[in-house]
């Protein structure tokens, strides 16, 4: 039996994998839009949950990582438009905003920490919004070009369709995954568990416990610059909305309904949530109270989200 | 034998079924089984009003141009969706209405922030978008005329109206020099304020701006923006916060005596909404306005005095129980200006019907329009006025009418850029 | 840069201050049902915010569109969303007490996306706004400025309910059961308080002191989808300032939040909001227990 387990799971996700390079082949242009969306989503909400469901802190303020990743790159992409350099660039200014807030932050936990993530992801939101000399203000950035990937001098790859951009967005999130997946199980993840499950234990193990909390933190920051960055692209356009505490709750949700102590978990819950708003937006204009109910009936009942459906054999 | 019969009457029911369409389909000249437009507005918060207000032009233009017989024999069908006035929803929308619902052509949209972020990707769509209400002049002056982008269209009357009528009615009223603006936070609110102020001078040099507070969508209590303004004792305010805000934003004036104080006129941008004036309704009809408010819209409802826009008030009040709104009218016209165009290129390809609007005139319920093909806007008059009771009216009306032609007012090439910013 | 010029009179501040006044006392209203649940149940309700726009919308719909006497719309929307409270925690939150906080907040988020478009689908999108009382129409001279009558009276009820409560708290009997309640719970179990009914009732007594701010200000205010979002947040503000727990806190910062939003309009417009929400971070780093905690 655990034998056979592993093998068949990485057969499978072989597959999918497979299916996913081949989906442009498949399906038409908006179903397209809905896979890079769900990557992107997929991207944000694995860090979110390395922060949640590995170390047990509840941010409420990934989306103020995720709109400097995306707004890093937009400026970055509106003065020289180098994809390289945009996602780069969206990816390190996340990374540095995430060490600094996270250094004032995980000196907190639970609600303490939940609040403090909050204001800080709203500061950002607040500049974003305000600051109409850089950010644009309410109207935020427009006319963000889908630049090429380019190595100055020596090669220029155009992404400028859809289709050449989903694979852009695949490749890197497939990295991404990857690299999240190395982590969990690596002895940081299990620090981290640790860390989750009795604090007091894994100091007296001789734990630093909050630096180990600061690099979860800064890692969940990394990932909600990059899902930003690779999302300005393909909008083309960057408003403050990004940053608010509504886009925060999308990571929890999709990690919700997934299942939080899954590592697919946040993979699935994404793609789970764009199925529900795509179907049910095709009935009626009030998703959210779906969406909502959802929500009660998982917390009420299914705290494992999807995931756990499945696991109990 | 029953069995048989059973059999029979499947048989011809599925044959039935399974027939090609009957004559409506081989009617359509076009090749299409149907045209499809896709509208959208805001459906959602306190500016709900005007995608409904949209929704509903929208779906009497296409029954009647249906019941007609469609255009070239095609029938219409209409989606709207809410774009909550949010750039990242309306983008998101306009892709989904053109790449996976197949439009052929879509309208509507509220907010100048909405439509400045659609218009690139219109371009990347190659779908024309008829603009019904979004007001920045940007749009038409920058993305149109500077950057060519054929796939913008405005049927509506943009903040030249807001701001440079307002300018001219006031610059003859030697006694109001001090003005002040309590302003929408955002795209429209400032290119309003900076247009007025640019006109302005140019009249009245002895013209004073003494006072800009800001107030974002969503604003909750208008309170501190009106005692913020009038500490600077203005003679004049010219306001923009629009549609349930416009409401509050006036009743947060009343109760702080704004009305009864030296201020000598209020000019609210689009106060000639209907949703507005019904909103105000009870205080106009008190005089607590004092004979001050001034204001215009994108159609008023009460002008001009000819048989079709009766007849299409008519129409619409027995099908939606409400006067129309004036982005009801525009995105109606806009209905008719795609049948036109349509027919004149005889195609639903996109640069085929841009070609085909070029030298349009139409009339519509609003009036005459006249396409400008330098910046692709349609051109009609729309007057400004007070707000007052007609007793042949159930909400306030504007009266005193002042009417400019727009062809005189109209900023043309080469424009000059008027700053976006506070 | 700066929008508005210094006003030449200090008549003109004072007079902002009042109407900043004003706005503090919706703050306070919503802000010490969050703080007085937070106290006694540990719990954050997250859509507190919209029981403040129930409370609005049913305000609305009592007065404005069937036309019953102001006061009497009021007290039938504490009702109304007081039953609604009730549903929330015995039906929901009581089952998951015992589980991590963190579930506790993404069920109350829940609802706010359920309460949310309840009010689209069962209100929609137009309605007129009602007409102030005329008993509380007009204005006083303040300051040399008119001063809306409706302001005053709302001060007046911030006030009298700030009064009231700490009379509630400190004077009765079912205050000093709530605040034994709030301190130790196994303690008030043990002497025979029955927590889980004590829970009910703070919960909803919390939840008809958001649904009255929100009713105060249907005449006067925006009613809208969305307004509940945009409180929820200034109350977590004010509450944090404040102290989790603490109704005198809540109302000094109920204060401050309330009179910086007027001054920011007046002076420095756009670093206000960034500068409440650094205020709240401050105050979490390094006084979490609040600014006023004993």
């Amino acid at each position: 039996m655990a034998d056979r387990s592993p093998r068949r799971l990485t057969a499978l996700v072989g597959l999918l994998v497979l299916a996913l390079f081949l989906l442009p082949w498949v399906v038409g242009r908006y179903s397209v839009y809905l896979a890079i969306q769900i990557l992107i989503l997929s991207v944000f909400s694995l860090g979110f949950n390395l922060l949640f469901g590995y170390t047990g802190l509840l941010s409420f303020g990934q989306a103020g990582f995720f709109g400097i990743g995306a707004y890093a790159c937009a400026k970055i992409l509106l003065a020289v438009p180098n994809l390289f350099l945009g996602l780069g660039g969206g990816v390190a200014a996340a990374g540095v905003a995430a060490v600094v807030l996270g250094f004032l932050s995980v000196r907190h936990t639970r609600i303490y920490f939940s609040m403090l993530t909050l204001a800080f992801g709203m500061m950002v939101f607040s500049i974003a919004w305000k600051w109409r000399d850089f950010t644009g203000g309410d109207d935020g950035l427009v006319g963000i070009p889908r630049a090429p990937l380019e190595i100055p001098g020596l090669w220029s790859l155009s992404v400028a369709t859809q289709e050449r951009y989903y694979y852009v967005v695949l490749v890197v999130s497939l990295l991404a995954i990857w690299a999240m997946y190395r982590l969990v199980h690596s002895p940081l993840g299990l620090t981290l568990q640790a860390i989750r499950d009795s604090e007091s234990r894994a100091e007296f193990a001789g734990v630093p416990v909050r630096t180990y909390r600061l690099i979860a933190f800064t890692i969940a920051g990394l990932y909600a610059g990059l899902a930003g960055a690779l999302l300005t692209p393909l909008e083309n356009t960057v408003t403050p909305g990004i940053a608010h505490w509504s886009t925060s709750a999308e990571p929890v949700l999709a990690t919700l309904l997934g299942g939080v102590h899954v590592f697919g978990g946040p993979i699935v819950g994404a793609f789970l949530f764009f199925m529900l708003k795509d179907i049910i937006v095709r009935f009626t204009q009030y998703w959210l109270i779906w969406l909502g109910a959802i929500v009660v009936a998982l917390v009420m009942g299914f705290r494992g989200g999807v995931a756990s459906i499945f696991a109990r054999r | 034998m029953k069995k048989g019969v059973g059999i029979l009457s499947v048989l011809f029911v599925l044959t039935l079924l399974l027939l090609p369409a009957g004559p409506a389909e081989a009617q359509c000249q076009l090749g299409v089984p149907v045209i499809k437009i896709g509208v959208q507005g805001a459906a959602s918060g306190p500016h709900a009003d005007y995608g409904r207000q949209i929704e509903m032009g929208a779906t009497m233009a296409i029954e009647e141009i249906n019941a007609a017989g469609g255009i070239l024999g095609c029938k219409l069908e209409i989606k709207f969706m809410d774009d909550e006035n949010k750039a990242a929803t309306g983008v998101k929308n306009a892709r989904y209405l053109v790449a996976e619902w197949g439009a052929h052509f879509m309208v509507g949209t509220d907010s100048s922030g909405v439509a400045m972020a659609m218009g690139p990707v219109l371009a990347e769509l190659k779908r024309i978008h008829f603009f019904t209400h979004a007001a920045t002049h940007r749009l038409t002056e920058e993305l149109v005329a500077g950057k060519g982008i054929k796939e913008i269209v405005r049927v509506s009357v943009p903040v030249y109206q807001d701001a440079i009528v307002a300018a001219l009615i006031f610059k003859d009223r030697p006694e109001i020099k001090r003005w002040a603006t309590i302003g929408a936070d955002y795209e429209y609110g400032y290119v309003t304020w900076n247009l007025f102020k640019e006109t302005l001078r140019k009249y009245r040099p002895d013209a004073e701006f003494v006072a800009a507070v800001w107030a974002p969508f969503l604003t909750l209590d208008f309170s501190p923006h009106v005692s913020a303004v009038m500490a600077q004792k203005p003679d004049a305010i010219l306001a923009t916060p629009w549609a349930g805000e416009a409401v509050m934003l006036l009743r947060q004036a009343l109760i702080q005596g704004v009305f009864d104080s030296q201020i000598q006129a209020w000019w609210q941008a689009m106060g000639g909404s209907v949703d507005v004036l019904e909103g105000i309704a009870s205080e106009v009809q008190r005089d607590r306005f004092k004979g001050k408010l001034w204001a215009t819209a994108r159609y008023i409802h009460n002008w001009p005095d000819t048989p079709e826009n009766k007849a299409f008030n008519e129409r619409f009040r027995k099908r939606w129980a409400r006067l129309p709104n004036y982005s009801a009218e525009t995105t109606y016209s806009a209905l008719f200006i795609i049948k036109a165009a349509v027919e004149k290129s005889r195609s639903l390809e996109t640069p085929k019907v841009i070609e085909g609007l070029k030298g349009m005139q139409i009339n519509n319920p609003g009036g005459l329009r006249v396409f400008r093909a330098e910046d692709q806007q349609f051109i009609y008059n729309v007057p400004a006025g007070r707000v007052v009771m007609d007793p042949k009216y159930p909400i306030p009306v504007l009266g005193d009418l002042k009417v400019f032609a727009a062809k005189d007012y109209y900023r043309h090439p080469p424009f000059t850029p008027v700053a976006a910013t506070k | 840069m700066l929008i508005a010029e210094l006003p030449d009179f200090m008549d003109d501040i004072a007079f902002q201050g009042l109407i900043g006044l004003s706005m503090a006392m919706y703050l306070w209203l919503i802000s010490a049902g969050l703080t007085i649940i937070f106290g006694v149940l540990r719990i954050i309700n997250f859509a507190h915010g919209s029981l403040f726009m129930m409370g609005a919308y049913l305000a609305f719909t009592f007065y404005g569109q069937l036309g019953l006497p102001f006061w009497l719309a009021i007290l039938l929307s504490l009702l109304g969303v007081g039953l609604l409270g009730l549903v929330m925690e015995r039906g929901f939150l009581r089952r998951i007490y015992g589980i991590d906080e963190a579930y506790q907040l993404l069920l109350t988020f829940g609802f706010i996306l359920i309460l949310d478009d309840a009010v689209k689908i069962i209100w929609g999108g137009v309605f007129k706004i009602p007409a102030i009382p005329p008993f509380l129409d007009g204005a006083w001279r303040v300051f040399g400025r008119s001063f809306p009558v409706y302001n005053a009276f709302v001060i007046a009820v911030g006030v009298a309910v700030a009064v009231g409560l700490w009379a509630l708290f400190e004077k009765t009997w079912w205050g000093r059961i709530v605040r034994a309640t709030a301190s130790d719970r196994e303690m008030a179990n043990a002497i025979g308080v029955n927590v889980p009914r004590v829970f009910s009732g703070v919960f909803v007594f919390g939840s008809m002191l958001a649904a009255l701010g929100g009713a105060l200000g249907t005449p006067v205010r925006v009613v809208a989808p969305g307004i509940g979002a945009a409180m929820i947040i200034q109350a977590f503000i004010i509450t944090v300032i404040g102290g989790l727990g603490n109704l005198k806190g809540a109302f000094v910062a109920s204060l401050i939040v309330g009179i910086l939003s007027a001054y920011g309009t007046l002076f420095f417009p756009v670093f206000e909001l960034f500068l409440i929400f650094a205020i709240m971070a401050v105050v979490l780093l390094l006084r979490p227990q609040g600014l006023f905690a004993r």
